[in-house]
């Protein structure tokens, strides 16, 4: 009787537990979206289509996370998506025109995004501009270069030996997502398990406090910058890699998709508070929502509509289920 | 007795007939079908191909009892990623054929391999297949509608003065194909000079800005061509609220409301317009005949209106 009584009281702290996770109120509102779909659509649940939604989440997903990761220093960079446009072109660029080896432009292509990113950051910390008006600014001008380059024409042509990095599978999981989860392991260590992972949320939450508790603040923020360059250039390479084609379009999803992937995720905007793990649960609520939207056939005049719909209650869900959280924990 | 012979000898002779009637081309039978139209993006001239897909649809249940339904499914912008997606999404409902309009032949390669390798048939309207792809393909002869536009030009400016282009999404191969036919056009003509050419990434509002911006630049300009429908609506706005009514000549294309307008009202000469009707309903005509087994042509024409205001209507 008293083991009974025991394993009663332990079970509601285990739950509840798991629901003060900050991340149980996204995850909940991604596996309610899960279900809701495979309930309403039969073609949901294939693996043909879980394939579909994962190819399309890996791309949003690593410009999530690098997205994420300045969120979380309390910057923006909005200039990510031409950053991974103009690499991808550059890459493509390299292949076909330049007749360079298609792996070397593809590292030259991340180092190029390195540099970019670098830059953004250099001019944040050296000018002190607010990041959010400068990388305005500097998307036009990536935006532009891609133009100047192409002429807007899609540079044909690329080695199919890389084809297999953008449609390939491994396992039956799609290539790009495989890279996602590698560069969101990578992201999680670096956050949760390091020193700088901890400088970061310090400079989030009071950038100031964290320079006089002698936390090298522009330092992290360069660091931080130019990797998130490299993940938008290597998701600008993953995808030359999966249309065959180096199209100047590549990246114009990239601008607010990601933010708002963060943002579902509950990564603050004004820095300290998230994880990219949370950017990536939002931005999987977001493909999902793309693909059912198709899969149900949603008039394309109503589907800015739905999704924005879908989006707030799925925000709305999470801030109620945290709100229930608080007041079971008191 | 001999009746029963008699019966089952007929029966042995209908047999093979029957057989032969089930495996011939187009006999193939279902009652339903859903095929999905995917054009480059949500656009008015989409429309109108959606309509022409909702009337052949209507003709095809009349004619044969089968329920047809037609899913349009559009990028919300002109971004090949977002078609891919689409299509990739479309073809797990596993339809009974999928038209499209490529916003990229090469970048769009995948996706159509993906639907050929689970025998989804395809047609293409208003583009050309990849390189080396065997689809049918639907639309009118590109280089002539645009030749018609840029003929008619230089016959009204008699062979003299600085002109435009307006290229559309220069990725898209009909416009492409569109602008290249321009600049061939207005090279046979020495007194024609090419001053300038914009994007407008089959936009309205890009094209005015572009034209405006072109307009500025040029004060000498005497005539505009646009290679996609969005491209002349936007370029006239331009030319109104420049004032340039009686100093620029537009010569436009397809048949938008608007373009219609424009015509209508004097500030754009004429136009050439494709049929995008006719290029929806033939495009379900064509996934349908494929789904029966039936063979179709390779290419369809659906051909090209040139449009003035003596023709255009009220």
């Amino acid at each position: 009787m008293s083991t009974e009584a025991s394993a009663q009281t332990a079970r509601p702290s285990f739950l509840s537990a798991i629901l003060r996770n900050p991340l149980a109120g996204v995850f909940i509102a991604l596996l309610a979206i899960f279900v809701i779909s495979c309930l309403i659509s039969p073609y949901f649940l294939t693996s043909y289509n879980m394939s579909v939604i994962a190819r399309g989440l890996a791309f949003v997903g690593i410009m999530t996370i690098a997205q994420s990761a300045l969120m979380i220093l309390g910057e923006l960079d909005l200039s990510l998506g031409t950053i991974g446009g103009l690499s991808g072109v550059i890459s493509g660029m390299l292949m076909v025109q330049a007749g360079v080896d298609p792996w070397i432009s593809i590292v030259l292509a991340l180092v190029l995004g390195l540099l970019l990113g670098l830059l953004n950051g250099f001019l944040v910390t050296a000018l002190g501009l607010h990041s959010l008006v400068l990388t305005i600014g500097m998307a036009g001008v990536y935006g532009g270069a891609i133009l100047v380059l192409t002429k807007g024409v899609a540079i044909t042509g690329i080695p199919a030996s890389i084809h297999f990095l953008g449609r390939g599978d491994a396992f039956g999981v799609p290539v790009p997502f495989i890279v996602m989860v590698v560069v969101l392991l990578i992201a999680l260590f670096l956050t949760l398990k390091t020193p700088m992972g901890r400088y970061m949320y310090a400079i989030g939450n009071n950038a100031a406090a964290a320079r006089m508790l002698g936390i090298r603040v522009n330092r992290i923020r360069l660091m931080i910058f130019a990797l998130a360059g490299m993940l938008s250039a290597l998701a600008g390479v993953l995808m030359v890699a999966r249309l065959g084609t180096a199209q100047p379009s590549i990246g114009q999803a990239w601008v607010l998709a990601p933010i708002a992937a963060a943002v579902i995720g509950g990564v603050a905007t004004t820095g300290g508070v998230g994880s990219p793990l949370g950017g990536i649960f939002g931005a999987a609520i977001i493909a999902i929502i793309e693909n059912i939207i198709v899969l149900f056939g949603v008039s394309p005049y109503w589907q800015g509509v739905v999704s924005g719909v879908i989006v707030v209650l799925a925000i709305s869900f999470d801030a109620l289920s945290r709100r229930y959280i608080r007041r079971d924990s008191h | 007795m001999k009746r029963l012979a008699m019966l089952l000898a007929g029966a042995a002779l209908a047999l093979p007939l029957a057989a032969g009637a089930q495996d011939a081309p187009g006999t193939a039978k279902k009652d339903s079908y859903r095929f999905l139209i995917v054009p480059k993006v949500v656009h008015p001239w989409f429309d109108k191909v959606n309509d022409g897909a909702q009337m052949a649809a209507v003709a095809l249940e009349a004619q044969t009892g089968a329920k047809i339904e037609i899913v349009y499914s559009a990028p919300q912008t002109a971004d090949v990623v977002q078609q891919v997606q689409i299509v990739e999404s479309a073809i797990s409902t596993r339809p009974d054929g999928i038209a499209i309009d490529l916003l990229d032949p090469e970048g769009n390669r995948a996706s159509l391999e993906a639907a050929q390798s689970q025998d989804i048939p395809l047609v293409l309207f208003d583009s050309v297949p990849p390189e080396g792809m065997a689809i049918p393909f639907i639309g009118s002869d590109f280089c002539e509608q645009a030749k018609i536009a840029s003929r008619r030009l230089v016959e009204v400016l008699g062979g003299e003065g600085e002109v435009a282009i307006m290229m559309g999404v220069p990725t898209a191969p009909n416009h492409s194909i569109r602008a290249e036919c321009h600049r061939e056009v207005f090279a046979e003509h020495p007194g024609i000079k090419v001053v300038a050419e914009g994007i407008d990434n089959d936009s309205i509002e890009i094209a005015q800005q572009q034209a405006a911006a072109i307009m500025q630049a040029n004060p000498n300009l005497k005539g505009w061509v646009a290679s996609d429908a969005a491209g002349p609506i936007g370029i006239g706005q331009a030319i109104i609220e420049a004032g340039k009514q009686d100093q620029v000549t537009l010569v436009g294309l397809d048949n938008l409301p608007e373009m219609l307008e424009m015509i209508r009202s004097g500030v754009a000469d004429s136009s050439s317009a494709s049929q995008p009707e006719l290029q929806g309903y033939w495009s379900v005509m064509l996934l349908w005949q494929q789904a029966t087994g039936a063979p179709v042509p390779q290419f369809l024409d659906t051909g090209n209106a040139f449009l003035t205001k003596e023709n255009v209507g009220e």
